[in-house]
């Protein structure tokens, strides 16, 4: 098997359309070879069927499909060098454990024997050496998961993919097996894309997150710049649970802006906005509450429910901006439920959202 | 160009240049050789043909990228078809054809019946045809799907519709040869089709309202015993599984009219029951077994194994953690039975009920021995045909009704299953148990599988005991007279010689049988895969097209063979072949039900991997749909090779000297009164059946899904299922 | 395509192939052969087929079907036949293949040695067919079953109407057996057309069941599943044979009959080979095969010997049956429809 370096993955204004319903939508990106990048959305956004069209299972009905460079638009899936691992990881329950992660090679061509090293090996990497003669449904989730992943490496393709490879995993193992990813993916250079409902699974393993809305790119960037800096309502709200406020933007200085909330006067970034109404996001680990009237300007609200979760407590306060969702780090002891606080912001994760 | 398509180019040109064109008919005027050759000498309307090759081969000559290619060979290869039909029908036998003769003048030149060379050249086109779809982007660029398509909608149109719209043509023509709507209307309106003579207490009703009714008693029974008897094998522990599940298969392998003879030996007038009962308790002797108590019966017993064969694998593919689910959320045995297990039976029972209902349609043989005066369709169209009236216009709107029902029930069936999913075998590996049946529904199933195999059971005693006896229900003098004049052996200087009257056709019997099985089996379950793993244009008018010939009466079949293909360009009656062909498309509906019904049972990521793995669609098939259809390929394989055993009014016009099947000559010795040599003639059948069936079993083997087959297979590696 | 299919679908293509040429004709025209569509029963057929075979060096591909069968098969196949002769079963179907064309016209140098009725089909079709048997129509009971019921033995037909037969009576349905037609065609030619059909629907009030096959009444005659079956009189003589409780009647009335015919298709392949299987079964020899085959038909050449189980047809009262009227198919059509219409649907 010739060792296949990490290729990059170019979308060139792909749209898929199924009848009348579009699943993606004039959609363009890169991702560099060698990278993690997440696709992340919520159920119905397209992301699932972006990574099929990747892997060659769906045909784009406009535009173009570039791996490594190469135009695979209209490739069949057997003849991109893809992989995948399935969300039911779709092992074959006719074949043992070696048979399933030997099949990429033998319909390759490869002799038996050689098929069944390279199984081996790869068994080896995932931790499973050993268990090659059972037959998948012996096994436990977390285990089949890896046979799915071995399956899928043994090939050593140019991509790999992920379609919510951890949806039917503990939480626990979720944790263990992201990592596990993520570390595989680092040493062996792999560039995958990995398709998840969960915004805090693609912060933790992701060198990039697309994340799409309604068959579109709603934004794409490093998770950092996701969470600080979000490009819509939707993504502001979608990773991170912020806080959507209505301010009005009162002076415009440079590229920084004055804004009025409620009764609070800050100053952020402008990134764009101009005078008028805005909306910003406000992280709920960026909403301080006080127990008694602060002496700077602050909003008045009410405790409506208290979650005591062990490192932090969880708020959802009540005010005349709506509800808002807040956690504190700082004291242990959570505050009654219909107590009055005061609510002010950290000078971090408060951010103004480009209309 | 792909590699197979230029393997198909050459083949084409193989076919047009070196093969002969024609068959090998000393009638032909042409001659023999190749078509090239007849075409630039003595046949100049093969010449566009060779156009259509030049035109195919162009991209590979001027190395033409793939786009381009392709529409050179979608090109080529619809001009060539369609230029080899033309000419097939425009010179004809006898001089021109397709009206002609007044145009050009007769009688023109004639050709006779395509042969091997004509066959390649076609053949190849189609695929170079396919291939050029594919390279245009259809069905995801994927050559073997497009060929897969283009092979079974052409074989299909050629083989099912291409005859049975020949005949059903026939529903508006004349006794002269003319045509009139006029007739047709009042053919169709004929009250003897829908009286409804029998609802208000006088007369009877319409034939039309007979079959309908027998039909859906017959679909609602066999799906039901089926079902029983599918439950049993799989989900109890109940001790003579394996005896139930013999004798619940042997109706299956059991020729016509056997079953309807041994009826009436039981309960005929003079039958030995009857007797029993009058010299017992003094019931009446009566003749309530001829008509529709008679036909029912008959045909629960002969239908209910195809029932079970579906049901079975249905039940076994069903997961066990769904029903381990339902269960740990407090439902009881028999409430998960109800939500779970059998709305997941769903698909099996509507495939199962369809199969009862158009069997029981099609049924002939039957009806003919226990109708009494229960007049239903399929006879009513055999004797059509070859009655004293002659009126093959009626048997054409006849056979129209039949198919009418026929489809109406396809439509019926796919509202009920509408667009739900019914997956239960799935990448994930599942380790749970089946539960066994929850005890009510266990008691219900023995108390309607128990009594049904046991009468089973008395009707094979009577059939067997008939073998042996001098004349059932007259002479009871142990003989084996009947088995010695069917199957004598001598030993001869030159070695044994097969002397018994029915050696002959039980040997082509069993070589058409043993040749049209796995072609059966291949295309039926392809089509299934198409069906199920594909989308395309008209993929519905496909799926019904391919149930066609499975509503379509024997005998209308056999007589629009004759008619489609009696004279070229497609000339196959009298052979052999003809008998594989016809069998092939009146099965594959078997084979492709059961493969839809397993096949929407199995996770499609599974495929998904495989071709993520750099699996093509062939090998996926090959190694991960057809190893997971075993139970599929089992119920196709058995089905078609018992009913190639045991068919009757298809063949009964396509059988020649030569190619004499077992059933023809079985209703030959009924017609002569001789009902000793012809029961031991079917017992031998049933015999030599039961062989075949056990070595289908041993070639494909169970099929492994985790921990819950080997636990059903392993106390019971019964016939024919699993 | 990859070479894994293609390397996967060639060997099945090959194999379908050459099974499929296996089975491909090869040319059953060779000089020396003949294709015969035989009418009567099977081992009638194979007994008069092989002995021709051995006779004449000629190989007889036959192969046995029910006349209704045969004319339909011959009516398919007309625009490229398969067969030569149509050898045997009731002469209504060769009447009507004649008058459509199907069948050719014949003139052998035995027709001269045969009986008048069999001559009258010959001359009426202009030599397209030609009677080599004839049967009585008739009918029979089961002594045993008649006696349990106390009922008196039948002798004519109208003792058939007794209401002590009712549900006792089988005879087969006349659209679909020539052997029903025969009687419906008897009784319109012995009574009337009027009183003929009054007959039918008064005897349709004693049967039990109008079955498919001609023959079939007779086998449930001797099963016991009826008391009486309307039948030729020598299907009956056939069960007779081997079951001593079925007595054969020829009705006092008088009867019809009919007249077995052979015909050559039209556009035979093998025309010499046909007239000569057409001389031969006119020779008394060869019309000896049907009673050595237990069927006991009246034989049309007259040095043939009547088999001594046959009804003899000089001491059974044979009506002049008008086979050109009865056996046209406009009068058949008509008289068919007019038994759907009137008696089929009467109540019992």
């Amino acid at each position: 098997m010739p060792r296949h370096a990490p290729a990059s993955i170019e979308f060139r204004s792909v749209t898929k359309r199924y009848g009348t319903v579009t699943a993606v939508d004039d959609v363009s990106f890169t991702i560099e070879p060698g990278t993690l990048v997440t696709l992340l959305g919520p159920s119905g956004c397209g992301k699932t069927t972006t990574l099929r069209l990747i892997a060659g299972l769906e045909i784009a009905s406009a535009g173009e499909i570039l791996i490594g460079g190469r135009d695979v638009t209209t490739q069949a899936a057997a003849d991109r060098n893809v992989s995948m691992v399935f969300q039911s990881y779709a092992l074959f329950p006719h074949m043992s454990v070696l048979d399933n992660v030997a099949y990429g090679p033998k319909v390759q061509g490869l002799g038996r024997a050689r098929a069944h090293a390279l199984a081996l090996e790869k068994l080896e990497l995932v931790g499973l050496s050993g268990l090659g003669n059972r037959s998948p449904s012996e096994l436990s989730g977390g285990q089949q998961q890896r046979v799915a992943v071995a399956r899928a490496l043994v090939l050593e393709p140019e991509v790999l993919l992920f379609d919510e490879p951890l949806s039917n995993l503990d939480a626990k193992l979720r944790r263990r097996v992201r990592d596990d990813i993520r570390d595989l993916q680092q040493r062996l250079n792999l560039t995958v894309a990995y398709v998840t409902h969960d915004q805090e699974e693609a912060l933790a393993v992701s060198d990039r997150i697309i994340v799409m809305s309604n068959a579109r790119i709603a934004q794409s960037g490093t998770p950092r710049e996701l969470y600080e800096e979000p490009a819509s309502v939707f993504v502001a709200d979608f990773i991170g649970n912020a806080n959507l406020l209505p301010g009005d933007l009162l002076r415009e200085e440079g590229d920084r802006a004055v804004i009025q909330v409620g009764a609070l006067t800050i100053d952020l970034p402008r990134r764009g906005a101009s005078r008028g109404p805005v909306t910003v996001a406000v992280r709920p680990d960026a909403i301080r509450l006080h127990g008694t009237q602060p002496s700077s300007p602050a909003i008045q609200a009410q405790v409506a429910k208290a979650a005591y979760l062990g490192g932090h407590v969880e708020y959802t306060v009540g005010s005349a901006l709506g509800e808002l969702f807040a956690v504190d780090r700082t004291d242990r002891t959570p505050m009654p439920v219909g107590a009055p606080v005061w609510i002010s912001f950290a000078d971090r994760d408060v951010t103004v959202v480009p209309r | 160009m792909a590699p197979a398509a230029k393997a198909w180019l050459v083949a084409a040109w193989a076919g047009y240049v070196l093969a002969p064109w024609y068959l090998a008919d000393p009638l032909s005027a042409l001659g023999s050789g190749g078509g090239l050759w007849l075409g630039l000498t003595r046949a100049p309307w093969l010449l566009p043909v060779g156009l259509a090759l030049v035109a195919a081969t162009w991209p590979l000559a001027r190395g033409l990228d793939r786009t381009r290619a392709a529409r050179w060979l979608v090109a080529a290869g619809m001009g060539g078809l369609a230029v080899l039909w033309l000419q097939g029908f425009a010179v004809g036998l006898s001089g021109w054809g397709l009206g002609l003769a007044s145009l050009l003048g007769a009688p023109g030149p004639a050709q006779g019946g395509m042969g091997l060379g004509a066959a390649m050249t076609a053949t190849s086109l189609l695929m170079l045809f396919c291939a050029g779809l594919a390279g245009l982007g259809w069905c995801r660029g994927d050559a073997f799907v497009t060929s897969s398509i283009g092979l079974v909608v052409a074989l299909v149109g050629l083989f099912v519709l291409f005859p049975v719209l020949t005949i059903l043509g026939s529903a508006a023509g004349t006794p002269g040869g003319g045509a009139s709507p006029a007739l047709f209307v009042s053919r169709l309106a004929d009250p003897s089709i829908w009286g409804l003579g029998c609802l208000a207490g006088n007369g009877t009703c319409g034939v039309a309202w007979n079959t309908l009714f027998l039909a859906i008693l017959v679909g609602l029974g066999t799906t039901l015993l089926g079902l029983a008897f599918a439950l049993i094998a799989t989900r109890t522990a109940f001790r003579y599984k394996k005896a139930l599940r013999l004798l619940s298969l042997l109706p299956i392998i059991t020729p016509p009219f056997v079953i309807g003879l041994a009826l009436i030996l039981l309960f005929g007038r003079s039958g030995a029951v009857s007797a029993l009962l009058f010299d017992v308790f003094g019931v009446p002797r009566s003749r309530w077994i001829y008509g529709l108590p008679g036909i029912l019966i008959a045909q629960l017993l002969a239908f209910t194994p195809i029932a079970f064969l579906v049901l079975i694998g249905v039940v076994q593919g069903i997961s066990p953690s769904l029903e381990e689910a339902s269960q740990t959320l407090r439902a009881r045995g028999w409430v998960t039975f109800a939500t779970i297990t059998f709305p997941l039976l769903r698909p099996g029972l509507a495939n199962a009920f369809l199969l009862g209902f158009v069997e029981s349609m099609a049924d002939f043989g039957n009806p003919l021995v226990l109708g009494g005066n229960y007049e239903v369709l399929s006879t009513k169209i055999f004797f059509a045909i070859v009655g004293a009236s002659q009126d093959q216009g009626r048997a054409a709107v006849l056979a129209t009704i039949l198919l009418a029902f026929t489809l109406g029930a396809f439509w019926v069936q796919h509202a009920w299953l509408g667009k739900r999913s019914y997956t239960t075998v799935t990448g994930k590996g599942d380790s749970g148990l089946a539960p066994p049946l929850p005890r009510r529904v266990a008691w219900l199933c023995y108390a309607t599988a128990i009594p049904w195999a046991l009468f089973t059971f008395a009707v094979y005693a009577i059939i067997l005991v008939g073998s042996f006896v001098k004349a059932m229900g007259r002479d009871y003098t142990p003989t084996f007279e009947h088995y010695l004049t069917g199957f004598r052996i001598e030993q001869t200087p030159q070695g044994l010689f097969f002397s018994g009257s029915a050696w002959n056709s039980l040997f082509v019997t069993l070589k058409v049988a043993v040749l049209s099985a796995p072609f059966t089996a291949a295309i039926g379950l392809l089509t299934a895969y198409l069906l199920t793993r594909q989308t395309f244009a008209g993929r519905r008018a496909f799926e019904f097209g391919t149930m066609v010939s499975f509503a379509v009466p024997g005998t209308v079949v056999g007589i629009s063979y004759i008619l489609a293909f009696n004279v070229p360009p497609v000339e196959i009656t009298g052979t052999g072949l003809i008998l594989i062909i016809c069998f092939v498309f009146r099965n594959m509906p078997v084979a492709v039900r059961s493969g839809i019904a397993s096949l929407s049972q199995i996770d499609k990521s599974l495929d998904e991997a495989s071709h993520t793995l750099g699996a093509r669609s062939f090998t996926t098939v090959w190694r991960v749909i057809v190893p997971l259809l075993r139970p599929a390929l089992v119920a196709a394989l058995v089905y078609s090779f018992v009913r190639a055993m045991t068919a009757v009014s298809a063949v009964i016009f396509l059988v020649s000297a030569e190619y004499n099947m077992a059933t023809t000559y079985i209703v030959g010795r009924v017609e002569a009164g001789e009902f000793g040599l012809a029961i031991a003639y079917s017992t031998a059948l049933v015999a030599v059946m039961l062989v075949g069936i056990l070595l289908i079993q041993l070639l494909v083997g169970e099929r492994r899904l985790g921990r819950r087959t080997a636990l059903a297979a392993a106390p019971a590696p019964a016939l024919a299922s699993s | 395509m990859n070479a894994t299919f293609a390397q996967r679908l060639m060997p099945a293509l090959g194999a379908l192939t050459l099974a499929a040429a296996g089975l491909l004709p090869m040319a059953a025209q060779a000089q020396g052969s003949l294709v015969l569509y035989c009418g009567v029963n099977e081992d009638w057929c194979r007994a008069a087929s092989t002995a021709f075979e051995r006779e004449t060096g000629i190989k007889v591909a036959m192969t046995r079907k029910s006349s209704g069968e045969i004319l339909a098969q011959v009516k398919a196949e007309s625009s490229n036949p398969r067969a030569d002769v149509w050898w045997g079963g009731t002469g209504d179907p060769h009447l009507q293949a004649a008058e459509e064309g199907l069948t050719t016209d014949y003139k052998s140098p035995k027709v001269g040695e045969l009986q008048d009725w069999a001559v009258r089909p010959w001359e009426q079709t202009k030599g397209r067919t030609v009677g080599i048997y004839s049967g009585a129509l008739g009918f029979g009971y089961n002594a045993k079953v008649l006696k349990s019921r106390g009922i008196p033995e039948p002798k004519c037909w109208a003792d058939l109407l007794d209401p002590k037969f009712k549900d006792e009576v089988q005879v087969a349905d006349p659209n679909s057996s020539g052997t029903a037609y025969t009687l419906l065609a008897t009784v319109v030619q012995l009574m009337g057309e009027d009183k003929g059909f009054e007959y039918m629907k008064a005897l349709h009030k004693n049967v039990n069941q109008y079955t498919k096959s001609g023959s079939a009444p007779a086998k449930a005659v001797s099963l016991g599943e009826t008391a009486v079956g309307i039948t030729f009189m020598h299907d009956m003589i056939s069960v007779a044979v081997d079951n001593p409780d079925v007595k054969t009647v020829a009705p006092c009335e008088g009867t019809g009959y009919e007249i077995g015919s052979m015909s050559i298709v039209k556009g035979a392949r093998n025309l010499d080979s046909a007239k000569r299987w057409y001389d031969w079964a006119l020779t008394p020899a060869a019309q000896e095969f049907g009673a050595k085959t237990k069927n006991f038909q009246v034989p049309s050449n007259k040095a043939a010997p009547t088999p001594p189980e046959a009804p003899k047809l000089a001491e059974i009262k044979l009506i002049p049956y008008d086979f050109a009227k009865y056996g046209s198919s406009d009068e058949r059509r008509r008289l068919l429809a007019k038994w759907d219409r009137e008696v089929k649907p009467l109540s019992k």
